[in-house]
């Protein structure tokens, strides 16, 4: 695992985050999670999610809620 | 009884009228019945009456100075002009007699009098308007001699590039005069003096060169005789055929006349029955086309196993087989998903289809990206959440009915000057202009401006701007609450209008935010939403953002909450960077969306193309660009296939891309140069320009144009063909014999393009989307009765100020943008004329900034930002703001983008090339990269000369 390409990806997440900051916490979460489900590729899904794991201490609160969603099973998204 | 009809090869003499109370009237004995309002000229014209004319034509207003055009209408006295006499019902008019005859001959005998009588070896011999009205109307002497007074040793004018002034030719008729203010909107010719002395002039009679004239070619394509004339034509004299294409460069999509001697390009003349342009052009599209046969061109497959080995000619077979090897060599020992491909906006849509299409199958994945990521992405993203569909609303002649008109981070006048001139026409009309920019765009300065404003908010503010303007519609009772309640989702709108109505969104609060007075986004928001009709427009200022997307919903929301969408004159309009990047985002470039915005996840509509394409797609999506470059850092992407795109220099942080283009293993790069990507790849695919193949564009407005081929390929392949021929290589089979057989296929897949086939655009010249059973004949206008989604959905748009901030290290926010001239990376018109009017890329910036740090004009200036240094050459102007400096990307050894950040768009990785912070100070040689971009170039070059590095490095001792 690069740690630029980790940096990198907390980064997004983090950011992604702080624009749907204005919605109440859970319904954050759940658009950044949405968000990161249909726009991240596997990969990068894989590696945020062993981060998180592994203790994510980087991540905000609500990318945080949004990367343990990631970990529940998927719906097509149309 | 005849009625209106529309010939694009045919000169009417005036414009059409657009009433639509119809007046019938007779001429030389002909019913003919046309609009109210038409001239008696372009009626007649309509009968096939074709009226001898000099002075007119029907691109110009009527002007009535030549005389030549008289008529008789019975009951009336004399001979009127019939351009500027208009119908009436019951007219009788009478075209030919003897006495109009003997009056058109003693002004023919005029004109004469004072013309060289060089026909035979006039340029314009056998295309001359002046030489065929003297046929017309018979003349056979001149009874005044030539030996008066005249204006045949009147001096050439040869400064411009492209065209003569030969004022010894000259009319004065006055129909260049006009083009430039009518067509072009530029008044930068006059006729200067009076009587006999009269003669058109560039600026205070200055040469072309050196007055306001931006090369448009409108007075060119208007002179009736040889006085402006295109140096291609005099050097190669008339064409012999046309053939009718559309312009590779901006999102316009202008229609050409590419008109040839053989299978040689001799002039690029605009075409009246483009739906896009109407006739008109600007300088790249009209003149720079020499780069498709310049000494550059890479005319054969060229194969190397590393980036410092020399380049090896070889068949094309060998290319596709060892690029085959390579790539399937890779997948095996890294993955299917350690391989990906990038398409190009500036190729055509059958080609950006095939690429995603090879990657999808003959890769197994959704790595494929587009150039869009750098550009549009965000509008993309932020109008499908809104509106239900990534696309502009409009086209382009709704802004003829624009009441108020706002240009947000757009520079239309230079970056999509054709429809910059309609815009001008619609200001001159009457239509109050807004702009929201750091900039003072020449859209401020056009001439018969009659009211503006300017918003020169700070870099990066956009979005708090966005909302300051939306939260004044709400709290002033603003809105088309009719509008909203029919048409929108009141969930959305509800959730967005307690956001808005917050009072730190009022203008007073973010006003220290943006740097724009309160009390002037109040005004603009008061003019927007009082407008009968408002229409926002926006560019790259908008999305290259760390919240373009959220900009873009902003300006959808606003939009909507004033009822400012569904018909003509209003909407939501992208003004799209280059030529196809609506095209290309249409043909599901974007990793996560097959053709038609189709999400991969999908599962029906996955099933659809599985059906056609015989292999199963990934249900997730692939990887976007900056995610490449990150992964092939990482060591888990190792092969990349880029056609047409120009990463190295094009993409930010050019250490960063230049690092992931040598740690790949495989870079097959497609291009009709060696470019910078190029430079670090192992295969070499000489492409083809647009003049050597056939396929489609869509513009900025949805409107897909046929790209006809003019000339054989140069290095004997279209795109779409190497692209089939590489899948095929790869075991994955394609066989298309034309690409109108890749459209079939793309209209069998794509919802939206279910009625598009070449056979259809060939009737209807073009087709702006969706075009299905729906809307057989496309949708000029969008969103009239519903949206894609049904209602419309308003997005919270929470302002997140970017982390790209200013602080004593870095004073200067750098935002980056282009000119006229020239053209994204440039790698076309650094290889044209166009060089003359900018042949390296400048520092601007204020007059304070520069006189605090000791700066002077063309000093070298070192530019410092948090991701690298460059150095440029100082241009002091009040055109910037005091602390923002704003530089072009034109030229690769300016390093622009060595010095943007990795910053982008929250959702999209769009790219914020538009904020940097940076420090400036004087320095006296180039930066660091610079010095090792240069001996690199100077390396590759010789490399591909086919010299080994050891040789070249003897040399140069």
């Amino acid at each position: 695992m690069s740690h630029n390409q980790l940096d990198s990806l907390i980064r997004m997440v983090n950011q992604i985050a702080a624009n749907n900051g204005a919605y109440q916490t859970e319904e954050a979460a759940q658009r950044v999670a949405s968000h990161i489900q249909r726009f991240w590729a596997r990969s990068m899904k894989t590696l945020i999610m062993d981060y998180y794991h592994e203790g994510g201490e980087d991540l905000s609160p609500i990318a945080r809620l949004a990367v343990a969603q990631l970990a529940q099973p998927k719906e097509a998204i149309s | 009884m005849r009625v209106e009809t529309f010939n694009p090869d045919k000169d009417y003499g005036t414009p059409a009228s657009v009433s639509e109370t119809l007046v019938t009237i007779e001429v030389d004995g002909v019913e003919v019945t046309v609009p109210d309002g038409t001239s008696v000229m372009r009626a007649a014209a309509q009968a096939d009456i074709n009226i001898p004319k000099l002075c007119a034509t029907d691109s110009l207003e009527s002007f009535g100075s030549c005389r030549l055009c008289a008529v008789q209408i019975e009951g009336h006295r004399g001979y009127p002009a019939s351009c500027t006499t208009t119908v009436y019902d019951g007219m009788k008019v009478t075209t030919q007699n003897e006495k109009l005859g003997k009056l058109r001959r003693n002004v023919m005998e005029l004109y004469i009098s004072d013309h060289p009588l060089d026909c035979l070896t006039c340029p314009a011999n056998g295309n001359c308007e002046l030489q065929d009205m003297a046929g017309d109307v018979g003349l056979r002497e001149v009874r005044y001699g030539y030996s008066g007074e005249n204006h045949l040793d009147s001096e050439k004018d040869e400064s411009n590039p492209y065209f003569s002034f030969d004022p010894s030719k000259c009319i004065v008729c006055s129909r260049c005069v006009r083009a430039c203010e009518e067509t072009q909107g530029t008044f930068a010719l006059t006729i200067d003096g009076r009587g006999f002395d009269s003669k058109v002039s560039a600026g205070q009679n200055e040469a072309f060169m050196d007055s306001e004239c931006v090369s448009c070619g409108a007075c060119v394509q208007a002179c009736p005789t040889s006085t402006l004339m295109e140096k291609s034509i005099i050097d190669m004299g008339q064409p012999e055929h046309s053939v009718i294409t559309t312009c590779a460069y901006c999102g316009v999509g202008c229609s050409f006349k590419a008109e040839m001697k053989g299978d040689k390009v001799v002039n690029m003349v605009p075409y009246k029955g483009g739906d896009a342009n109407h006739g008109h052009s600007c300088v790249k599209g009209r003149f720079a086309f020499g780069y498709a046969t310049h000494k550059d061109r890479i005319k054969s497959p060229m194969i190397r196993n590393a980036i410092n080995e020399p380049w090896q000619e070889v068949s094309w077979e060998e290319a596709y087989a060892f690029a085959a090897e390579k790539l399937k060599g890779i997948q095996a020992k890294y993955g299917r998903d350690s391989v990906g491909g990038i398409t190009s906006s500036r190729c055509t849509n059958e080609e950006a289809y095939l690429v995603q299409k090879l990657v999808r199958t003959a890769f197994g994945n959704n790595n494929t990206d587009t150039c869009a990521r750098v550009c549009h992405s965000p509008t993309g993203y932020g109008l499908k959440v809104t509106m239900g569909e990534s696309a502009g609303t409009q086209n382009f002649d709704s802004v003829m009915k624009s009441d108020v008109i706002v240009v947000i981070g757009a520079n239309p006048t230079d970056a999509h000057p054709v429809f910059g001139s309609m815009m001008r026409r619609r200001l001159r009309e009457g239509a109050e202009l807004i702009v929201a920019d750091p900039r003072h765009i020449d859209l401020l300065k056009s001439p018969h401006l009659k009211k503006a404003q300017h918003l020169a908010l700070k870099p990066g503010t956009n979005v708090a701007l966005i909302n300051a303007i939306a939260h004044v519609v709400v709290t002033e009772g603003l809105e088309d609450q009719a509008f909203v309640e029919k048409r929108c989702d009141m969930d959305s709108y509800n959730a967005w209008r307690e956001f808005i109505k917050q009072d730190r969104h009022s203008p007073e609060s973010v006003e220290a935010v943006t740097g724009v007075a309160a009390e002037a986004i109040r005004r603009a928001a008061i003019t927007y939403a009082k407008a009968e009709n408002g229409a926002i427009y926006y560019g790259l200022g908008v999305t290259e953002h760390s919240q373009g997307s959220t900009m873009v919903m902003g300006i959808a929301n606003l939009a909507m909450a004033t009822g400012n969408i569904g018909r003509e004159g209003v909407g939501v309009n992208p003004l799209r960077g280059q030529n196809n990047v609506q095209g290309s985002c249409d043909m599901g470039s974007f990793p996560h969306e097959l053709p038609g915005y189709q999400h991969v996840s999908n599962a029906e509509a996955r099933a659809h193309f599985e059906q056609v394409w015989g292999v199963p797609i990934d249900d997730e999506p692939g990887l976007r660009i900056p995610n490449m470059f990150d992964s092939a850092i990482a060591g888990s992407f190792k092969a990349l296939y880029v056609q047409g795109e120009d990463i190295a220099q094009s993409d930010p942080g050019t250490q960063h891309v230049e690092t992931a283009l040598r740690a790949l293993e495989c870079l097959i790069v497609q291009d009709l140069f060696l470019n910078e990507t190029a430079k670090f790849a192992h295969v070499l695919l000489p492409g083809s320009s647009f003049l050597e193949k056939n396929g489609t564009f869509t513009n900025a407005e949805r409107r897909i144009n046929r790209v006809r081929k003019v000339m054989p390929a140069v290095a004997g392949k279209e795109d779409w063909e190497i692209t089939m021929d590489l899948s095929n290589a790869l075991g994955y089979p394609m066989h298309y014999n034309h690409p109108s057989e890749i459209m079939d296929e793309i209209a069998s897949l794509t919802p939206t393009f279910t009625g598009v086939n070449y056979q259809r655009l060939d009737e209807l010249g073009s087709i702006q989307w969706p075009c299905n059973d729906d809307n057989p004949v496309g949708m000029p206008t969008m969103h009239v009765d519903d949206f894609p989604i049904g209602k419309g959905r308003f997005s919270v748009t929470e302002y997140v100020a970017t982390d790209e901030k200013t602080n004593s290290r870095f004073p200067l926010l750098l935002t980056t943008g282009r000119i006229l001239s020239q053209y994204n990376v440039g790698a076309q018109t650094r290889r044209t004329n166009n060089q003359v009017w900018h042949d390296e890329d400048r520092l601007d910036l204020h007059p304070h900034d520069a006189e605090v740090r000791g700066i002077k004009e063309d000093d070298w200036v070192g530019i410092t930002s948090r991701a690298g240094q460059t150095v440029l050459r100082a241009r002091i102007t009040d055109k910037v703001l005091p602390g923002v400096v704003y530089t072009t990307f034109h030229h690769p050894g300016s390093g622009a983008n060595v010095i943007t950040t990795d910053s982008s768009d929250w959702a999209t990785n769009c790219p914020e090339y538009k904020v940097t912070a940076v420090q400036v100070e004087r320095v006296s040689q180039p930066s660091e990269w610079q010095q090792n971009f240069r001996s690199f170039e100077a390396l590759q070059l010789k490399l591909l000369q086919g010299k080994t590095q050891t040789q070249t490095e003897a040399e140069a001792k």
